[in-house]
Parts: structure tokens; sequence; C-alpha cells
């Protein structure tokens, strides 16, 4: 191909954006150009989708979910507030109670706890042992 | 009905009025969210979380611009929200694909097609294509070629929806041409369709 093409003009072309000079010179071009002029199909055609899917049908049930949508939102609004009041709340008397519970334990704990029983820890540490975690691994497959 | 009635309708959480207005501009909504999101189905539940929008702050409206202008503001702003969330959601899912062997993906492109499911397949290539070639055009660009091809605005009223310049617009269609004339030569070129 001996010229230069003229590939980037055609998308103005196409939208007739081009001065008189220019497209005089497009469209000469394209009376010789076999690829130029496969390239505008091929874009045009693409532009054209536009034009075919734009404006797409809309659902005769738009207003109908809207309207339901509307109708749902001081319910949940409601919803929302109680949730904002009710959980902060629930989570700070468990968190006293837990507190509370901790200081009680450990008082105890340095008080009364006399005679600890190290031997049932160590009965579970051993069967730990017993049963290596690998072999755990191997049965499950 | 004119716009000052439905605005005060709408402030005074009248229903009526509120359908009037969904009735009036829920085209314009749906296709301007279409434009960018590329799915009827997406494009109208964005469509109603702008009317949702509009019902809940028309109190702050302030009436110096057209109802319109607030809904393009509204519809491109949650259209192109919807887009990265889904771009982020496709980064997450990929990753997962990449552990998983990944059978998640295809069932999501098969949904989007579900949209025209009549189409011959060349048909439905050529707007993959110019759908791929959109999305990767920046934001700003897309948004006023968006509004400029499919809802055939006049550059002057996507200078007063996107609040920027006459001469900001002109520079950014003319970019978005480019660049999508770019891609479509790329793939042309490539004979990837
Ligand atoms: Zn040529």
């Amino acid at each position: 191909m001996k010229h230069k093409c003229i590939h980037k003009d055609l998308i103005f072309y196409l939208d007739n954006e081009l001065s008189e000079e220019k497209r005089t010179a497009v469209e000469k071009h394209l009376e010789e150009c076999a690829d130029c002029r496969s390239f505008l199909v091929f874009l045009k055609d693409e532009m054209q989708i536009i034009e075919k899917e734009k404006n797409p049908e809309a659902s005769p049930f738009f207003y109908t979910r809207l309207s339901a949508r509307l109708d749902e939102r001081p319910q949940f609004k409601q919803q929302g507030l109680w949730v904002r009041f009710a959980q902060p709340a629930f989570f700070s008397v468990m968190l006293i109670a837990g507190i509370y519970g901790g200081l009680r334990l450990g008082s105890n704990a340095s008080s009364g706890m006399i005679n600890p029983e190290p031997t049932s820890t160590i009965q579970l540490m051993n069967d730990f042992e017993n049963e290596p975690i690998e072999s755990f691994l191997l049965n499950e497959l | 009905m004119d716009e000052s009635e439905l605005i005060k309708g709408i402030q005074q959480g009248d229903n009526k009025v509120f359908r009037v207005l969904v009735e009036t501009y829920q085209r314009m909504v749906v296709n301007t969210c279409f434009g960018i999101v590329h799915s009827t189905a997406d494009a109208e539940d964005l469509a109603q979380d702008v009317f949702l929008e509009i019902f809940r702050t028309a109190g702050s409206f302030r009436g110096d611009s057209k109802i319109s202008t607030w809904l393009y503001r509204i519809a491109t702003n949650r259209s192109l929200n919807f887009v990265r969330n889904k771009k982020r959601k496709g980064f997450f899912q990929s990753l997962e694909e990449t552990f998983t062997g990944g059978k998640n993906r295809n069932s999501e492109i098969s949904e989007n097609r579900s949209d025209q499911p009549d189409q011959n397949i060349t048909d439905q290539q050529r707007s993959d294509l110019l759908h791929r070639a959109i999305d990767q055009l920046p934001e700003k660009q897309r948004i006023a070629f968006t509004l400029n091809k499919y809802e055939e605005l006049p550059y002057q009223q996507i200078a007063e929806v996107m609040e920027i310049s006459l001469a900001s617009v002109e520079s950014l269609i003319h970019r978005a041409k480019k660049n999508l004339q770019e891609q479509l030569l790329d793939c042309y070129k490539k004979k990837c369709v």
C-alpha cells in the first residue's frame, strides 16, 4: 500500500465532523484503498450497535417494584434504629458481666485454690500425643 | 405538571407526583445507566436506586438546574460506582479462579448475555467488543461519550451535567472517539471478531 492510511479520521468522517477539505481527501482515499473501506464498514457496524441497543424496553413493573421498595424504607429505618441501640446495649451488658465474672473467678483462685489437680492436664496432653496430627490427616484421606 | 410542581410534590413526599416523575424520566435514566453498564437488568436496578435517591434527597434540590440534569448526574455516578465495584469483584473472582480452577466466571458471562437471547453471534460479538472498548475509556470520557451517543445530549447540557466547560466536553468527546477508534482498529487488524 503506497499511501498513508486515514484510519484515524474515519470515526469523525462517520460523525460528519471533518472539514470540507479533509472530508474530500478522505473520500478520495476511500475510492483507492480497499483496506480503509473495509475498516470503515467495520467501524460503522460497531457504532451502529449503539443505535440498536439504546433505549432498551423498560420493564412494565418498574414503578411497581420501585414503590414496593419505597414502602419498605421506613420499616427498614425503624429496624435499623432498634438494632443500632439494642445491639451495643446487649454487648455492653455482656462485657460488664464478663469482667465481673472474671474478677470473681480471679479472687476465688487466689484465695481458695489450694489443691490444684495437675494430673488431669497431663492426661489431656498425653491423649493428644497418642494421636499425632499426621495420622489423623492420613485417616481422613 | 411543570418542573417546580414536580419538585414541590416530591419534597412533600407526594407518591402520586413521584409516580409522574418516574414515568416521565424512567426511559432516560435507564438508558443512561445502560450506556455505562451494558445490561438492561443492571440498568433498571440502578435506575431504581436513582429514583429512590431523588425521593430521599429532594429536600436538598436547589432548583438551579433542570431535573434531568440532576438525574443524569446521579445516574452516571451510580453507574460508574457499579462498574468499579464489579471490576473489583472481578479481580477477586479471577484470583479465586486461579486457586479453584474457575467455574464462576462462565456463569457470569452467560448471565450478562441472557439479556438478548435471540441475537445472532456476530451481533453479540460486535456489541461485546464495543462494550469492552467503551469500558476502557477513562471515566470522564465515558460519561461524556455516553450522554452524547446514548442520550444524544447537546454538548452544552453535558457540560451542565458534568459541571465542566463546553471546551472540556468537546475535548473529552473527541478523545473518547479517538480512543474508541484506536481500540477498534487494533481489533480489526488482529481480526479479533
Ligand atoms: Zn487506506
